[in-house]
């Protein structure tokens, strides 16, 4: 085949500044979800087939990010890992970063990342935490190219009074915020202990 | 100011005021469909592309809704089409433009069909399509013919359930693919009917 550009040829280095509109990614992402819909026998059937869609984009994502990072970093850490994945990782896809980092104070091995507004949920009116399953399908790819193994799920919280709104112009502002639980497996967080000494 | 000139200006009017969303996340949740369609339908290629159709179809009627709802809240007049180079002109400057933000262009115009050039697709931008297998004696073996694989054919389903909406039934076809080496998407769309307005009498109004 003789082709003038080969997709090889591009460069990928620069971050793409092209956008589309919200509504494109909204109807695309809409059509992703009524094609696991129709193919699933269940709400956790439906949540699994749009973590293992969003499972790929992971990996790719990572993959296309480490290109870019121009220091040659790897991370190695639990935490600088969640970093990665909250700052840039969030960045490059939603353009701007996850709202909040935290580690839970329950249990040592969960940490979790909060959205008050993932693009995901946007345009959903019910069960947004199985829409943002795709979210945390990205985030397990993510993690599981680095070397952390994890399980990722993702919940809907009701967001307390006085807390931030930052709703999308035009549309009802949220009562609830999405939460991206990750838990660890055991190994993980042994070889992270033994870093630590 | 013309009045190819004003379409373009409606559509540039409009890209600016609708909220974005990145294109790579836009590309690569396309590819994840992609991918899940090759593997459900056992890499049945002509029926993948009759479903990335029927999926383009479903986004295409409640696209042109959200044109027409946007263009009135944002004070952006369309014109209205009397010939079917001005619905040329509007999908590719308006509807491209505003939903995709990047610019297509019309050609081959007959009375009964046109063209759509598009010379970036923001669906394909990390896409390179496998190769076809060869058998050892060179003979094609069993694997899928990629070539057949119309990537972008959504499109075409967008188009068609667009078109629709406003009495226009047209047949679009993906006839030029970057991903296949042609030097630039075009799309093919020929109008096979005007629709008459399906209200009965009971409903028209006095």
């Amino acid at each position: 085949m003789s082709k003038s550009t080969s997709i090889l040829d591009r460069p990928i280095l620069k971050p793409r500044t092209d956008q589309v509109s919200m509504s494109a990614y909204g109807y695309l992402y809409s059509e992703l979800v009524q094609y696991h819909q129709t193919r699933a026998s269940s709400i956790s059937e439906l949540e699994e087939r749009l973590a293992s869609s969003g499972y790929g984009v992971g990996f790719k994502i990572l993959e296309l990010l480490s290109y870019r990072n121009k220091d040659n970093r790897r991370e190695t850490r639990i935490m600088s890992i969640l970093q990665f994945i909250s700052s840039s990782v969030w960045k490059s896809l939603f353009g701007r970063a996850a709202d909040s980092l935290e580690k839970s104070i329950e249990h040592t091995d969960e940490y979790m990342i909060f959205d008050y507004n993932p693009i995901t949920s946007n345009f959903v009116s019910v069960n947004k935490a199985v829409s943002d399953a795709y979210i945390s399908g990205i985030i397990g790819g993510v993690l599981e190219g680095a070397g952390f193994t994890a399980r990722v799920s993702a919940h809907s919280v009701d967001i307390e009074e006085g807390e931030m709104k930052n709703g999308l112009i035009g549309m009802p502002s949220r009562k609830d915020k999405a939460v991206f639980l990750i838990k660890f497996s055991e190994k993980v967080l042994e070889r992270d202990a033994k870093l630590d000494r | 100011m013309s009045k190819s000139g004003s379409i373009t200006a409606a559509g540039q009017n409009l890209w600016a005021k609708v909220p974005k969303a990145n294109s790579e996340l836009f590309a690569l949740t396309y590819g994840s469909l992609i991918t899940e369609l090759i593997r459900d339908y056992d890499q049945n290629i002509p029926e993948i592309n009759n479903q990335l159709d029927r999926i383009g179809y479903s986004i295409g009627v409640r696209c042109i809704d959200e044109l027409f709802a946007k263009s009135e809240v944002n004070g952006v007049q369309i014109p209205s089409c009397r010939e079917l180079r001005e619905t040329a002109e509007v999908v590719a400057k308006i509807g491209f433009r505003m939903f995709l933000g990047v610019s297509c262009d019309v050609g081959k115009l007959t009375e009964k069909s046109f063209s759509l050039y598009l010379s970036e697709n923001p669906l394909s931008i990390f896409v390179e399509l496998p190769q076809n297998e060869v058998g050892v004696d060179g003979s094609s073996s069993h694997g899928p013919d990629w070539t057949q694989l119309k990537y972008s054919n959504v499109y075409c389903g967008v188009i068609r359930g667009a078109l629709e909406q406003v009495n226009l039934k047209v047949e679009c076809e993906f006839v030029g693919d970057m991903l296949q080496g042609d030097d630039v998407n075009e799309i093919k769309v020929e109008v096979k009917e005007v629709i008459a307005d399906g209200a009965g009498e009971d409903y028209q109004e006095e």
